[in-house]
């Protein structure tokens, strides 16, 4: 466990090294701040579609955090050969990879802190209002599908040979997730056979749309039922556990040599 | 020599410059709106404009809305519009366009996103306008923005100087257009309490209604029924019999429902003896 904590922490001194977040929050803040001062039709009470921008930035902004410095955790050790001291250490594959999957999420998960806190200060600025419980299921689901996406990038990284293919091929397949996973079952009901893999493909991928939780916000829907949140927190957790182990059975095998 | 060659590259860049400009000049002249956004996305931005209005109406339903995926109602108006042209307390809603849950997946995700109609209400219908002024601002010539637009803002967040100006704003860019008139006199009608005016803006409308109709452009039937609505009401809270009669005569012809229009004209005429 200590040499797990101990990469986990290599990877957070990483991330706040980096100008990466710093950029993402600043074109955040800004956008947001700029957007806040528009008035439309004289109503400062307008509120929605701030709320609305500033989520999407912050999710667009997370993502890009968490597959840029996961996808290029291992090929980074691999280049600089850094690999072979840490593995003879020793330090196991296992621990290798639980190692950079807590570093990015635990980076992830501080970077959502800073994100929904400006979002929180924004939103009470016109609203009035700390909707709390809102708040800590809208950031701990972010912060549990970031958890999956880490854990795919993770497995990625270990299957594709460069960091920069392994980032694109995973945005591309997180957008899809988001965007279209929940609705393969509707695009299942064709007959025959492709209907069918259709549906299994359905079952198989992580559900990524339950985290989202945008809209809940930005409409004042309220808090989600704490079994769903329980169960939806539970199966991500599983879900990056799954992906997670998938990367280490690939890794041990893996010839290292460059 | 680089010096040189360098030199030459900056003189033509600025001759092509002096020689470019005035026709830029020309291009922004000739284009109608003149804004950057036109310059920028040309008839692209009339997609993003139908994009912004759908967006508004998501927000009206408090983001129970349908994508793509779902069996959504494929034509008709928006309940944005339809809420426009009905009277208050309407309350008619489609079945919901998720259906029942094909899986468990479904069931359980259903937790995380509005599964109820609802409409904006108390004021909060506010949170509509960004989009459509943002719609009005890449789709000048789409009406139905600016109406459904005034529509809110003057029946229940009290602006009537903000949908005058948003109309206004409608009938610089669309000239032609009855519903925006029809609009504008309301707002006259209703919240500046000036009647006066009000009918003469509707009869402008009625003129342009009726302009549209004998150039065979299919102007919408049920607005010209909304004008001479709205001229009735305002023939009998005057007690105008010479202006209702004729009026009531041009509302039958459209009406749907005839026999209670020809009951008015009876009372009217009864009146007229008297």
């Amino acid at each position: 466990m200590n040499n797990v904590m101990a990469l986990s922490g290599v990877v957070i001194i990483e991330m706040y090294r980096r100008k990466d977040f710093y950029v993402l929050f600043v074109m955040t803040a800004l956008i947001t701040l700029i957007l806040g001062s528009m008035r439309f039709f004289d109503d400062d009470m307008i509120v929605r579609y701030l709320k609305e921008v500033c989520l999407l930035l912050i999710w667009i902004s997370s993502l890009v955090i968490a597959i840029s410095t996961t996808a290029r955790q291992i090929p980074a050790e691999r280049e600089s050969r850094t690999i072979f001291p840490l593995l003879a250490k020793p330090v196991s594959r296992a621990q290798l990879i639980a190692g950079k999957f807590f570093g990015c999420w635990l980076a992830c998960g501080l970077a959502l802190i800073v994100f929904y806190l400006f979002f929180g200060v924004i939103t009470a600025s016109r609203e009035h209002a700390w909707p709390m419980a809102s708040y800590f299921q809208a950031i701990s689901m972010h912060w549990i599908a970031l958890g999956i996406v880490i854990a795919l990038v993770l497995f990625g990284s270990v299957v594709f040979t460069a960091p920069s293919s392994n980032a694109t091929i995973c945005f591309i397949i997180v957008i899809g997730l988001m965007f279209v996973g929940g609705h393969l079952n509707k695009m299942a009901l064709v007959p025959g056979m492709s209907g069918k893999i259709i549906y299994a493909i359905y079952y198989m991928i992580p559900h990524l749309e339950w985290y989202d939780l945008r809209d809940r916000i930005i409409h004042d829907w309220g808090r989600v039922p704490w079994g769903a949140w329980a169960g939806a927190i539970l199966y991500g957790i599983l879900y990056s556990g799954f992906l997670l182990g998938a990367a280490w059975a690939v890794f041990r095998r893996k010839t290292l040599t460059v | 020599m680089i010096r040189l060659v360098l030199l030459l590259v900056f003189v033509c860049c600025f001759s092509l410059a002096t020689v470019l400009q005035p026709h830029f000049d020309l291009g922004h002249r000739q284009d109608k709106s003149g804004s950057v956004l036109a310059a920028l996305m040309g008839d692209s931005r009339r997609m993003f404009a139908n994009q912004f209005f759908a967006k508004a109406d998501a927000y009206f339903h408090k983001g129970f809305y349908p994508t793509i995926f779902d069996n959504a109602k494929k034509e008709g108006p928006s309940h944005l519009s339809e809420e426009a042209h009905e009277a208050p307390g309407h309350d008619e809603h489609e079945e919901g366009f998720l259906g029942p849950p094909h899986d468990w997946i479904e069931r359980f995700g259903r937790n995380f996103f509005p599964t109820v109609h609802t409409h904006l209400q108390g004021g909060n219908q506010r949170e509509i306008l960004p989009w459509l002024q943002l719609s009005a601002d890449l789709d000048p010539n789409r009406i139905e923005t600016y109406v459904v637009a005034a529509y809110w803002l003057r029946t229940q967040l009290n602006k009537p100087k903000e949908a005058e100006a948003f109309l206004r704003q409608g009938l610089r860019a669309n000239p032609d257009s009855y519903e925006i008139l029809l609009e504008l006199g309301r707002v006259y009608y209703y919240n500046n309490k000036n009647p006066s005016v009000a009918r003469n803006i509707w009869e402008i409308a009625l003129q342009k209604w009726r302009k549209q109709d004998e150039s065979k452009g299919k102007p919408d039937v049920r607005i010209y029924e909304e004008i001479l609505g709205e001229m009735v009401r305002d023939d009998q809270q005057t007690g105008d019999l010479q202006k209702l009669l004729p009026d009531l005569e041009a509302l039958k012809l459209v009406s749907p429902n005839k026999e209670s229009v020809q009951k008015y004209i009876d009372d009217a005429k009864a009146k007229m003896a008297h």
